[in-house]
């Protein structure tokens, strides 16, 4: 069945190691719609997420695949709805002064707050899954929109599954 | 005090601790502090190539043929970028190959310095591992890691790239450190018991099974349990073309080889199985033709080492994943004697005559069995890529394990006289035939002149059709006869021989090819023999590129 999946990695922080597995998704023809990096909690280790679009052999296969390669320490895949997934966005906004109150009607209703109130635009910050951002960015567009910045989406499996569970506790 | 060495010595070192014996490589600028330290190294037999396309292809013919890394050497730049084909073709065909390449100093690196290029970058999606040395302190133990990683598990290449003034940094040497770093992925076999019984219950309960055995056979050395599992359970074997010479030709239960140029009962045999036990192998597509319609009937076994392949061409019953060896051995305790006589009879009603493609003059037939015959099949054949490669494949009866060399995956033309000079530093004594066209012979030729200054006795035969055969083949069956860019004109094979001072031949006729091969044979050193083949010959049969294996085309008369 092809719904969207989230395939985790984590691998060494250097750059290196992280062109190896985006090189992997490309190489492999894998049906990508987000990625995101970050650090975790591990020193020297950073957590990839790929959001992809797909069957399930095909997400366990970029897992094995993923996981031949030196420097990843672990990777595993789950159908995004079995988790969490959230996504931030910075939307850069202007809005005429009689409009700003229309506004801020729309960022409190989505759970959203402004960051920076400029006197020509403002910065709203809103997290979410990645439907909910991007409603939130069509209500937007009833004003200037006029840059987005998007983190791509960081998942978690629900329950005790634990994607770095492999690794042991010394790196 | 501990001893100070350069970083070359460390490298030389560390290659002498990892068993090395030869290197094929090529200097240039920024290898040269290596090339320095390396006479202070007598293990260390250099051979100097000619190109260092070559260079790598010896390499990957030494690891073949061995079982062991082969390692090439180059310089950065265009050095370390004439590797790139060699590598490639290692990592098609899952080869232990290490390649050295020099690199800028590293206050240069990002400057686009002269005879810069990022060979990291551009070997990325070919090399299993590679890795930039940054510092000489992590030399040894770089060079550990990517011996570790090329040969472990799956094989494949590796690339260590070593800044110039990495070479000629200081350091104390404190002796070989094999440590693998933190990378703790199991490479152990992981299939579990109720996959293995599994499988077994279905290779007893089976009436119409087959082994097809890949080059996971070779290289995991399981020659005497696939051969057990053949004759206790009475399946007739098939063997994959980098699966030749896994199971002896000889043997009643060896069918022959599948796929886009295998024989009519072997792809037919395939398409009619109740069940296929896949042996360390991928499922290739010039294996198998079209997916959709390959092996319906057949509910599919796969052993394999490397997880992501189960399941990747072909859906499978089981998949279990580990070491071929071990796996069969397990599965060997799990199953009693059976015999399949019913269906090996109904395979052998389906073999077809041979259709003779050879209309006259100079078959290949001919001249692989009299090379067979002078050899007295103690030799090992490395063929290159095309007709004959097909020919080679299909027509030398092969009796000894992994006798048959071949770029399989990539089929990079070029490949088999460079690829042979390896072999022959892995099985000094004895007789290598490196066999190519004429088309690929000329890719390469220029290593005969390594050859002579290094004395390999590689025994090169040509196979010449005055065409880039395979690809005129595809042109007559699907472009029309439109014969574009395929006739090719070759030099004076006889006198290029003479203008290397190594003897040649120029065949003709059948009644010159034993006196010529003799001749090469009883040669203390390379020879070169030329055969005139027909012109137009074609490898029969053939399935037509997405076609499935029950649509073979059988004879010139389906090509008009």
């Amino acid at each position: 069945m092809i719904i969207a999946r989230a395939v985790t990695v984590l691998l060494e922080d250097r750059l290196i190691t992280f062109t190896r597995a985006v090189g992997l998704l490309r190489r492999r023809n894998l049906p990508v719609r987000s990625l995101a990096v970050g650090p975790t909690v591990t020193p020297g280790v950073s957590r990839l997420t790929i959001m992809i679009q797909s069957d399930e052999a095909t997400a366990e296969r970029a897992v094995q695949q993923l996981q031949k390669l030196v420097g990843v320490r672990a990777a595993a895949a789950f159908p995004a709805r079995d988790g969490v997934t959230r996504e931030l966005a910075l939307v850069k906004v202007r809005a005429g002064g009689e409009r700003y109150g229309e506004l801020l009607d729309v960022v409190q209703l989505y759970h959203a707050s402004v960051v920076d109130d400029s006197p020509e635009a403002i910065i709203v910050e809103l997290t979410g899954s990645e439907a909910f951002v991007l409603s939130c960015i069509r209500a937007l567009e009833r004003f200037e929109v006029l840059e987005v910045a998007r983190s791509g989406a960081v998942a978690l499996e629900l329950g005790l599954t634990d994607a770095g569970a492999a690794v042991p506790a010394n790196i | 005090m501990a001893e100070q060495l350069t970083g070359s010595q460390v490298l030389c070192r560390a290659l002498l601790e990892e068993g090395v014996d030869v290197l094929f490589g090529y200097p240039g600028g920024a290898i040269m502090p290596f090339y320095h330290a390396l006479p202070e190294y007598p293990g260390l037999r250099h051979v100097l190539v000619r190109h260092e396309q070559a260079a790598a292809h010896a390499a990957d013919g030494y690891a073949r043929a061995s079982g062991r890394p082969g390692v090439c050497v180059a310089t950065s730049g265009p050095g370390a970028t004439n590797l790139v084909t060699g590598i490639a073709t290692a990592h098609m065909d899952n080869t232990p190959l290490v390649a050295i390449t020099g690199q800028v100093p590293r206050a240069m690196i990002g400057r686009d310095a002269f005879q810069e290029t990022d060979i990291i970058g551009i070997t990325q999606p070919i090399t299993k591992h590679s890795r930039l040395v940054e510092d000489v302190e992590e030399l040894a133990e770089a060079v550990h890691e990517v011996f570790a990683v090329a040969r472990e598990g799956r094989p494949g290449p590796v690339l260590l790239d070593v800044p110039k003034d990495v070479q000629n940094q200081k350091t104390e040497w404190n002796g070989g450190t094999v440590e693998r770093g933190n990378d703790q992925r199991s490479h152990l076999p992981s299939f579990n018991r109720f996959a293995l019984a599994e499988a077994a219950r279905l290779i007893s309960r089976a009436e119409r099974p087959l082994i097809m055995a890949g080059h996971g056979v070779i290289l995991s050395d399981a020659y005497a349990e696939l051969r057990e599992l053949a004759e206790r359970t009475g399946t007739p074997v098939i063997t994959t073309l980098l699966g030749i010479s896994a199971f002896p030709e000889s043997h009643p239960l060896h069918l022959g080889m599948p796929g886009m140029h295998g024989e009519v009962h072997v792809n037919r045999a395939i398409q009619q199985a109740d069940l296929i036990v896949g042996v360390g192998l991928r499922f290739d597509d010039r294996v198998t033709g079209n997916l959709a319609a390959f092996a319906r009937g057949a509910k599919v076994i796969h052993i394999e080492l490397d997880a992501s392949e189960i399941g990747k061409n072909v859906p499978v019953a089981v998949g279990l994943v580990g070491d071929a060896r071990a796996i069969l051995r397990e599965l060997l305790e799990a199953l009693a004697p059976r015999h399949c006589d019913g269906w090996r009879a109904e395979i052998e009603s389906f073999v077809r005559p041979r259709v003779e493609s050879f209309k006259g003059g100079l078959a290949p037939e001919g001249i692989l069995g009299a090379i067979e015959d002078a050899s007295r099949g103690r030799c090992t054949v490395v063929s290159d890529v095309g007709q004959h490669q097909m020919w080679v494949a299909k027509l030398f009866r092969y009796q000894r394990p992994n006798t048959h060399i071949t770029s399989g995956g990539l089929g990079t033309m070029g490949f088999a006289v460079p690829a042979a000079m390896g072999v022959v530093m892995a099985r000094p004594g004895e007789p290598v035939w490196a066999i190519s066209g004429d088309g690929g012979f000329q890719m390469n030729m220029q290593e005969i002149a390594t050859m002579v200054q290094e004395r390999i006795p590689v025994k090169m035969a040509i196979f010449n059709n005055g065409y880039l055969g395979m690809v005129r083949q595809w042109q007559q069956f699907f472009h029309g006869r439109r014969y574009s860019a395929t006739p090719i004109w070759s030099p004076d094979y006889v006198a290029l021989a003479q203008a290397y001072g190594i003897p040649g031949w120029r065949v003709e006729h059948g009644a010159q090819v034993d006196d010529a091969l003799r001749g090469a044979l009883d040669h203390d050193g390379p020879a070169l023999i030329e055969f005139l083949i027909e012109q137009e010959a074609n490898v029969f049969p053939m399935i037509p590129p997405g076609a499935s294996l029950s649509e073979p085309i059988e004879s010139e008369a389906v090509t008009a």
